[in-house]
C-alpha cells in the first residue's frame, strides 16, 4: 500500500512521467546506460524549466492585463499556447503528460491498422494539444483517467484527421519543384505520367503536422482563387534589411516593446503609479515587455530539452511499429519551397491582424499581436497561397488569415475561461485545436457539461 | 565532432534535421554528437558545424564553426551530399 502510493505520488510529478517516457524510449533504442541516464535527467530538468519559464511569462503579463484593462477598458490578451499549457501545469501536469503519450500510442495505432500512415513528430505541439484537452476537459468537470481517455482518444484521431485534410495542399506546395520536371518530359505522354505519378508518391514523404494546418490550408486555398501561381512570389525583391525577421527573440522584444510602451501612454499617471510600484512607467514597461520575451526563451529551453529526448524516441518506436510512416514535420519544412514568401506572408498576415484591432469594442477580447503564431503561420500561408496563386494568393490569402484567425480567437474566448488557472493575458493560439476544443465545449453544452 | 542544427524557436524542424544528420554520421561511420536550437540561441555556440535551413544559415556567422546551409529540409539526399564533405574535413583536419 506505501509503495503504491509512493508510485502514485511519483506519477503524479507530470517531469517524472515524461521522464519515464524518455527512460523507456531510450532503453527501446539500446541506448548506452550513460546516454539513458543524462538522457532522462535532461528530460526532467527540461520540464523543470518550462514551467519555470510559464513562471516569468504570467508575472510580466499581469501587470500588462491590468495596464490594457485601464488604459482601454477592454481585455488583451495574447495568443500562445505553450506558455499557457505550461502555466497549468502545476493542477493539470499529469493529465497533459499522460495524455501526450498515450494520444502518441493512439496515433501509432492509426498508423498501423489505417491507411493514412501519419506519424505526428511535432513535439511541441504534441504537448500543448494534450495541454488544450486537460483544460477543456478539466472545465467540463471532467478529470482523472476519464480527461486522460477522452483527451488521448481525441488528440490521437487529430493527429492523423488533420495532416489528411491538409494533404493535398501539401502536395501543391512541393509539386512547384516537380513542376519543371513535367515540362522536360512533356515530348511523350507517357513519359509525364510516370513523372506525374513518381512526384505524387514523392511528395508523400512528408506531412504538416502542425496545429494550424486546416486554417493555413483553407486560406492558402481561398488566397489561390484570387491570384496567378505564374507570378511567384519568388521573383519578388525583398530587402536583405529584413533578415532580422527570422530571429524570433529580436521579433517578439520588437512587438512587446511596442505593445507594452504605447499601452503605458494611454494609462493614467495616477494607476501607473500604483501598477509600476512608483517605478518610471516606461522603465517598468520596458523591463517588463523584455522579461515577457526572457520567460519565452525560458520557457523554449525547456521545451527544446524535453523534446530532444521524447521525440527521437517517438520517432524511432513508430518507425518499428509501422512500415511506410509518414513524419507529420513541424510548419518550417515548407519555408523552402518559397523563402520569399514566408515574409510576404507574415507581414500580410500581421496587417490582417491588425486590421482586426480597431473593432475591438464588439468582440469578447482584444486579439493583440501575437508574434510566434503570426509568423510561422503567416509564413506557412504566404507559402501555401503561393503555391496555389503566386504573389497575390500570398498576400491575399495572409490578410484573410490574419483576420479570420483574430476574430476566431475572439469568438471562441468566452468559451473557454482561464481565471480558473490566474492566468490572464494569454489565451490558445493554434487553430486546430481551437475549433476541435470548440467543437467538444459545445458537444458538452448539448449533455450539460 | 559536435554539430548543432538550428531553426526558427530550435523545437521542430532543428530536432528534425538533427535526427537525418546523426542517422547519416552514423551511415558514415562518424560519431557526431549534437543539439538543436533556435537562431538567437546559436549565435556564440561552439560546435564543429552548424547546419540549417539556407534562411536560417544566411542569418548565422561563425569565426570557428562550418555553415551548412540546407534549401530543401525533407530532402534527405541534398543533407547527405552536402554534409558528408564537411563531416569528413573536419575528420581529416584532427586525424581521426
Amino acid at each position: 500500500m506505501l509503495l503504491l502510493n509512493a508510485i502514485v505520488q511519483f506519477l503524479s510529478e507530470p517531469a517524472f512521467i515524461l521522464g519515464l517516457v524518455a527512460l523507456v524510449g531510450l532503453m527501446v533504442l539500446r541506448k548506452s546506460v550513460s546516454e539513458v541516464v543524462t538522457g532522462t535527467l535532461k528530460t526532467v530538468l527540461g520540464f523543470l524549466i518550462f514551467t519555470a519559464g510559464a513562471g516569468i511569462i504570467v508575472n510580466a503579463l499581469i501587470p500588462f492585463s491590468t495596464m490594457f484593462t485601464a488604459a482601454f477598458h477592454l481585455t488583451g490578451i495574447v495568443a500562445e499556447d505553450n506558455s499557457l499549457v505550461a502555466a497549468v501545469q502545476i493542477s493539470l501536469g499529469t493529465v497533459t503528460a499522460s495524455i501526450m503519450v498515450c494520444s502518441f500510442l493512439i496515433n501509432v495505432f492509426l498508423a498501423r491498422v489505417t491507411r493514412y500512415k501519419y506519424i505526428f513528430l511535432t513535439g511541441h505541439m504534441m504537448f500543448s494539444f494534450a495541454g488544450t484537452m486537460a483544460i477543456v476537459l478539466d472545465l467540463m468537470k471532467i478529470s482523472g483517467w476519464k480527461a486522460i481517455l477522452i483527451g488521448s482518444v481525441i488528440e490521437g484521431v487529430s493527429m492523423v484527421l488533420f495532416p489528411a485534410l491538409s494533404q493535398s495542399s501539401v502536395r501543391k506546395v512541393m509539386n512547384t519543384d516537380e513542376a519543371n520536371a513535367d515540362t522536360v518530359a512533356f515530348g511523350s505522354v507517357a513519359k509525364t505520367d510516370t513523372v506525374a505519378f513518381g512526384s505524387v508518391a514523392k511528395t508523400d514523404t512528408v506531412a504538416f503536422g502542425f496545429w494550424g494546418s486546416s486554417w493555413i490550408s483553407l486560406w492558402g486555398w481561398v488566397g489561390g482563387k484570387f491570384g496567378n501561381k505564374s507570378e511567384s512570389t519568388e521573383d519578388m525583391k525583398v530587402p536583405k534589411s529584413l533578415g532580422f525577421l527570422k530571429d524570433m527573440a529580436i521579433l517578439m522584444s520588437i512587438v512587446m516593446l511596442v505593445l507594452y510602451v504605447v499601452t503605458t501612454f494611454f494609462v493614467k499617471a495616477a494607476d501607473m503609479a500604483k501598477i509600476s510600484g512608483g517605478q518610471n512607467p516606461y522603465l517598468f514597461s520596458v523591463i517588463q515587455a523584455l522579461t515577457f520575451t526572457a520567460g519565452i526563451l525560458v520557457l523554449l529551453q525547456g521545451v527544446r530539452m524535453f523534446l530532444a529526448e521524447i521525440v527521437p524516441a517517438f520517432k524511432g518506436i513508430s518507425e518499428k511499429i509501422v512500415p511506410g510512416a509518414i513524419p507529420a514535420l513541424d510548419v518550417p519544412v515548407f519555408y523552402g519551397y518559397a523563402p520569399i514568401a514566408v515574409t510576404i506572408g507574415f507581414l500580410a498576415t500581421l496587417f490582417g491582424s491588425l486590421l482586426v484591432i480597431p473593432f475591438s469594442r464588439w468582440l469578447p477580447v482584444t486579439v493583440l499581436p501575437s508574434v510566434i503564431g503570426l509568423f510561422f503561420m503567416g509564413g506557412a500561408v504566404g507559402v501555401f497561397g503561393n503555391a496555389r496563386g503566386g504573389r497575390r494568393g500570398a498576400i491575399i490569402g495572409g490578410i484573410l488569415f490574419g483576420i479570420t484567425w483574430t476574430l476566431m480567437i475572439a469568438f471562441a474566448y468566452p468559451l473557454i475561461n482561464l481565471s480558473k488557472y490566474n492566468i490572464s493575458g494569454l489565451w490558445f493560439a493554434s487553430p486546430d485545436a481551437i475549433i476541435v476544443a470548440v467543437v467538444m465545449r459545445l458537444v458538452g453544452k448539448l449533455f450539460g457539461v | 565532432m559536435k554539430v548543432i542544427t538550428v531553426c526558427g524557436m530550435g523545437l521542430g524542424t532543428s530536432l528534425i534535421l538533427l535526427m537525418e544528420v546523426q542517422s547519416i554520421a552514423a551511415k558514415h561511420g562518424f560519431d557526431v554528437s549534437g543539439e538543436a536550437t533556435d537562431l538567437g540561441s546559436a549565435l556564440g555556440r561552439k560546435c564543429d558545424f552548424f547546419v540549417a535551413s539556407s534562411e536560417i544559415a544566411s542569418q548565422l556567422a561563425s569565426k570557428n564553426a562550418l555553415i551548412v546551409g540546407i534549401k530543401n529540409i525533407i530532402d534527405k539526399n541534398e543533407i547527405e551530399n552536402k554534409i558528408v564533405p564537411v563531416m569528413q574535413a573536419i575528420a581529416d583536419k584532427r586525424g581521426e
